[in-house]
């Protein structure tokens, strides 16, 4: 028997709505200030875009208290602004849950699945409620591909600044593109769009106590769609410029959930990544329109100096990490001096692989394995602010496409060394 | 004659014998016991070896991080063939003791019975060592790795006491549960304890406030984070 994370109140209102042909997922926690944006533009693409389709918004909110739920309820949509087309056949009905479960992101889109599944719905978009730069053309764009071609799963394409998603460019994109093959830009993105078939499919997953409920829910969606052959692509949606960052969001907390999700899941679809070989592209739709990006500062001194005091401090750690010689490497690096600091491509993906076999055989508690990935983390992110301070946007994209063919090249490396035998010293 | 040589000469020649057939018999029970102790021993660290291998106790040792420690301290042999050979010591040692004890004297019994009353308290302390080591490492490594990311200076002071406090707390736990001088340890460990944060509340208070103050502020203030860094967002 399947465990019910719906209440009875909300299932007797997805019954009063019947069945529907598309959901739209709005996961919240604390967003008012921006949330009855996100609902409005999500009414809005919908009443454009989908007229003849039935439509439920689904906010599913993690317990706010600054009135998000009221927030949502209460954003009103002046549909004489809009130039509608096609006059909309059915209203578009509009539901806040609170979800039940580990606090997260993971929990909320588990009940917007749920709500699919119930509702037999086709296709399902899910779109963060801290959004400033959401438009109803993305409503368009993350469900078209799903309605009318066929795909399962559409990860959405951005332009960000070259500062923006640094732990998606030097680890996540870099890392899933060798391991299953295609090249999804934006992995952990946000936005997405999913076939009902899918969201069903991620539902039958018993992941929803782990990390997955938190931040590695994008991660875990991707890769599942990649690894189980489901018809990926990507839209391009413009910029995407986010509401001001949770000041009490911690970034090592941020890396177990995101890089440990990738970690696990090596390990989930280890005969499957094995016998991937380069990478091919995935389709984009969308006209990539040029967007003006908003500047993100960064502080690389106090980065650089974090990844010095890391290479001194944790060298204990580290060397159950990695092999003696890497760490050497590592240790050169941190003696450089701050207007030379540079790690250099082959250096960043070796370790990335030595964490992943770390992680693999367990050499010490998983947590505080990636917890200390954080300070090498920072220090390739002085690196990369440091090489690409006077580069523009397609420079900067060429030098990620350069690292991702960097693990690419060296994933051999890391399939020889995957089958650790256990030791067999008597 | 006849009842001369009887009774002087043949009756204790005869008891002597009786008892030295009575010794052998004990010291033959005693070389059977310890010969089917060491045959035992040796079958089990077998089947112990075996059984921990097919249960990966050397996969959950390296996750406990029990793995590294015996490692560090010297030994060769994996974490499942230690736990096959302690069996195995056990079963040696038992049956020495009871072939001990099949010799059947005071001074034996004695000390086979004494061995028994103390082998819980051993055996007990032992396992506070183990797991008191363990935690000090793990709780270590994790105030460690927290405070290297807080941008501390001293993280590994902080870590380093962290373990300090933690051994030393397990330390005397052992020793209490060894019996050695209980009230002594106690009564030394307050002293030194008492006197290492009076004498450094002393210095730190009236040698130099000034210098405390900036000190401790360089060493567990984190460094601060401009306005800039907040901003970065790493998803």
């Amino acid at each position: 028997m399947p465990e019910e994370i719906l209440t009875d109140q909300v299932r007797q209102q997805l019954h009063a709505a019947g069945s529907v042909d598309i959901v739209i997922g709005i996961p919240s926690y604390n967003n008012a200030p921006t949330v009855s944006r996100v609902v409005q533009a999500a009414h809005a693409g919908l009443l454009k875009h989908f007229p003849e389709r039935r439509a439920l918004i689904v906010n599913s909110d993690g317990g706010s208290k600054d009135g998000t739920r009221e927030a949502v309820l209460s954003a009103t949509m002046d549909t004489s602004v809009l130039l509608l087309v096609k006059h909309p056949l059915y209203p578009v009905h509009r539901l806040t849950t609170p979800y039940h479960g580990v606090p997260g992101k993971g929990s909320a889109f588990r009940t917007i699945f749920r709500i699919v599944e119930l509702l037999q719905a086709r296709a399902c978009a899910v779109v963060d409620a801290d959004l400033r730069s959401i438009t109803p053309e993305w409503i368009d764009l993350l469900l078209r591909p799903l309605l009318d071609l066929e795909y399962d799963y559409v990860a959405p394409y951005y332009k960000r600044h070259k500062y923006d998603g640094t732990i998606t460019n030097s680890i996540v994109y870099p890392l899933t593109r060798a391991l299953y093959g295609w090249r999804v830009r934006q992995p952990i993105g946000g936005e997405f769009g999913m076939s009902g078939r899918l969201a069903r499919h991620f539902l039958t997953r018993d992941v929803w106590h782990t990390d997955v409920a938190r931040y590695g829910i994008d991660i875990w969606m991707t890769t599942t769609a990649l690894a189980e052959d489901f018809k990926v692509c990507q839209s391009y949606l413009g910029a995407k410029i986010h509401d001001a960052k949770d000041p009490g969001s911690d970034l090592s907390a941020m890396l177990v959930q995101v890089v440990g999700s990738v970690l696990s899941l090596l390990e989930t679809y280890a005969d499957v990544w094995p016998r991937v070989q380069g990478s091919k592209p995935t389709p984009i739709l969308g006209f990539p329109f040029e967007v003006g990006l908003e500047p993100v500062p960064i502080n690389v001194g106090r980065m650089s100096a974090t990844f010095r005091q890391a290479v001194r401090d944790l060298l204990p750690v580290y060397q159950q990490v990695m092999p003696a010689a890497l760490l050497r490497e590592l240790q050169a690096c941190a003696a450089l001096p701050e207007e030379r600091f540079a790690l250099p491509d082959e250096l960043w993906v070796t370790l990335i692989y030595s964490f992943a076999l770390a992680y693999h055989r367990r050499a010490l508690d998983r947590e505080h394995l990636v917890k200390s990935l954080t300070p090498l983390y920072l220090g390739w992110v002085a690196s990369f602010a440091c090489q690409t301070a006077n580069e523009d946007a397609a420079q900067v994209e060429e030098r990620i496409e350069r690292l991702c063919l960097v693990y690419e090249q060296l994933k051999p490396t890391l399939i020889s060394q995957w089958p650790l035998q256990a030791s067999e010293k008597r | 004659m006849r009842l001369f040589w009887a009774q002087v000469i043949l009756a204790p020649l005869r008891e002597l014998g009786q008892q030295a057939l009575a010794s052998l018999s004990s010291l033959l029970g005693m070389l059977v016991l310890i010969l089917l102790g060491l045959l035992l021993g040796w079958l089990a660290k077998e089947v112990v070896y075996r059984v921990l291998r097919a249960l990966r106790f050397d996969r959950l040792c390296g996750r406990l991080g029990v793995g590294q420690e015996i490692e560090r301290m010297g030994f060769v042999h994996s974490c499942s063939y230690l736990a096959a050979q302690v069996v195995q010591g056990i079963i040696i040692l038992t049956a020495l003791l009871a072939g001990l004890n099949a010799l059947g004297t005071p001074l034996t019994r004695n000390l086979v019975e004494r061995f028994f009353l103390y082998l819980p308290h051993f055996l007990a302390a032992l396992v506070i060592l183990l797991v008191g080591t363990l935690v000090s490492r793990f709780l270590g490594r994790s105030v460690l790795i927290a405070a290297v990311n807080a941008g501390m200076p001293a993280a590994r002071l902080l870590a380093g006491l962290t373990r300090f406090f933690v051994m030393v707390l397990t330390v005397v736990a052992a020793l209490d549960e060894f019996g050695i001088s209980r009230t002594t340890i106690i009564v030394t460990f307050a002293i030194l304890f008492g006197g290492v944060v009076t004498t450094a509340a002393i210095a730190f208070g009236l040698g130099g406030r000034d210098l405390a103050r900036e000190l401790l502020q360089s060493q567990f203030r984190p460094q601060a984070k401009p306005e800039a860094d907040d901003q970065m967002r790493h998803l």
